[in-house]
């Protein structure tokens, strides 16, 4: 029985896929915090353990993601990109654009009819408009991630930000809250501000019409509609957009 | 008969109020949080009180800083870059080159003879701010205030290689995980915000005397960082929270004695000692 583990070590949260031919056949995803190595083996103990199968049915793993080289168990790093790419075309083989949502990093990566990679920007330099936008959302509203999206939904006036900044974002979301801004505003509003600073990234690799959201952000039906109300076409979301680059790694490692 | 004249500075996160008559009378300084916003009216009544006068006793009141338009019973407002330059030129004299930074944003200031001449701002990312060392100083469990004399009892500064104050704030977990000691973490913040700042001030021609004012002002490590990057000496003011403030006040008592001069009477507000209106 051969058996593929491919592991995305995020920032944010840490993905076990398990695949055979090519198909999912369990996934784990797991808070990263600050030991990379035990959340990659948390995630894979987790992800075996729902099809009963153990580490002896593995062939070959293939780590990725910010904390790859920490996962000492794997045979074989790769990059994200490449994992991303890989992931989306087995899911969605029409689709040439993908634009990662991350806990800090968005991503956005071209790709060609053969899921080879043309091109791909990341926001290496600023956090503005990443998920670290969502996560301080949350907090200060006093609601879980989970249900910003369909927060956002209800929203009829959304709050209008000045800056693209994480860090002053929070500050301006506090006063806006101060001077009674309704929540689902606060939550519209920074929807719209990071769907703008999103698509400007993505414009950077030349945006197409078959493009795909992944990522924790892609969870969000409130981020996800504000980015289609910019682009003006419809999105293709994973069935779980988290664990793409780490189904990717999977198909990685059945190859390896 | 001693007049007095007030400046309100209400930064982003401390509201400072100066009472002067020619020499400072009384300053206080409060925090700005967002429940407090509303209470600059507070931070007078303080004030009022250290310098043991009534409010019917103040000539006139500038307000200044990032709030000023919410002030309902100052009679002007000010830009902060205007009471800087001037609060700082009263206080010390030589002093050309005023860099400032606040919990919100950094600036640079150069000054002629108290008035503005060229200035460069930051307000649109925070690292180089002041928020930059705050939020580095939760991270790392560190109060504020004892984060320049940890610093300088580091043997070599961690370098960090992030720019976004977010992911700044990652890599420093990182490296606390993988036992970097907290001095040695506290001398690259600084020299991460020194950098920053040193690029902007950059901008403008560096004459000295340099002063640095705002909170950063406060913090004996970051001003030796900003000292080793901008390659000369940094004078601290005695209070630096106070200059803007104190910057406000000196211009009111110049304005109201220029339309005393003229034979008029400078407007005021309306409106007394009454709760400052919620932030636009």
């Amino acid at each position: 029985m051969a058996f593929f583990i491919g592991i995305d070590v995020g920032s944010g949260w840490t993905k076990a896929v398990v695949s055979k031919d090519n198909e999912i056949k369990s996934y784990a995803i797991v808070p990263s915090g600050g030991d990379y190595n035990k959340a990659a083996r948390d995630a894979c103990e987790i992800a075996l353990k729902k099809i009963d199968i153990s580490t002896k049915d593995i062939k070959y793993t293939v780590a990725t993601g910010y904390g790859a080289t920490m996962a000492d168990f794997a045979q074989d790093t790769a990059s994200d990109i490449s994992c991303h790419a890989k992931g989306i075309s087995a899911l969605f083989p029409h689709v040439r654009t993908v634009i990662d949502i991350g806990a800090q990093f968005t991503r956005a990566i071209r790709i060609d009819e053969d899921g080879r990679i043309i091109n791909f920007i990341m926001n290496e330099k600023c956090a503005g408009g990443s998920g670290k936008f969502l996560q301080v959302t949350a907090r200060i509203l006093r609601v879980d991630i989970e249900e910003l999206g369909s927060l956002s939904l209800k929203s009829k006036n959304p709050v209008e930000f000045t800056t693209a900044c994480a860090v002053f974002a929070e500050s301006e979301a506090i006063s806006r809250i101060s001077e009674g801004a309704r929540p689902e505003d606060i939550v519209a509003g920074i929807h719209r501000a990071m769907a703008s600073k999103i698509i400007t990234l993505a414009a950077r690799v030349g945006m197409t019409p078959n493009y795909a959201i992944t990522g924790g952000g892609a969870k969000d039906t409130g981020l996800v509609k504000a980015l289609e109300n910019e682009l003006k076409f419809k999105t293709f979301v994973p069935d779980e957009p988290q664990i793409t680059a780490a189904f990717g790694a999977a198909i990685l490692a059945g190859s390896r | 008969m001693k007049r007095y004249f007030a400046g309100v500075d209400i930064g982003s996160t401390m509201t400072k109020v100066v009472i002067f008559s020619g020499i400072i009378e009384a300053t206080i300084i409060g925090p700005t949080g967002p429940e407090h916003r509303k209470l600059a009216n507070k931070v007078m009544e303080e004030a009022l009180n250290l310098a043991h006068i009534r409010f019917e006793d103040l000539s006139y009141i500038i307000a200044t800083g990032y709030g000023r338009i919410n002030v309902p019973f100052a009679d002007r407002q000010i830009t902060e870059i205007t009471c800087h330059a001037k609060g700082l030129h009263s206080l010390l004299p030589t002093v050309k080159t005023i860099v400032d930074i606040g919990g919100q944003d950094s600036k640079a200031i150069k000054i002629k003879d108290g008035k503005v001449v060229s200035f460069v701002m930051n307000d649109k990312c925070a690292a180089g701010t002041g928020r930059f060392i705050e939020i580095m100083a939760d991270t790392l469990e560190v109060p504020l205030e004892d984060m320049g004399r940890l610093s300088l009892t580091a043997q070599k500064a961690a370098s960090i290689s992030s720019t976004c104050t977010v992911f700044a704030e990652h890599e420093i977990i990182n490296k606390l995980a993988s036992k970097e000691t907290i001095p040695n973490l506290i001398a690259g913040i600084h020299e991460s915000v020194a950098t920053r700042v040193s690029a902007m001030v950059k901008k403008l021609t560096i004459e000295e005397d340099v002063a640095i004012t705002g909170g950063g002002a406060k913090n004996i490590g970051l001003v030796k960082a900003l000292e080793k990057k901008l390659g000369c000496p940094v004078v601290v003011p005695p209070e630096p929270l106070i200059t803007g403030a104190l910057g406000a006040s000196v211009l009111a008592k110049e304005i109201f004695e220029k339309y005393e001069r003229e034979g008029q009477i400078p407007a005021r507000s309306s409106c007394g000692l009454q709760e400052a209106k919620i932030f636009s």
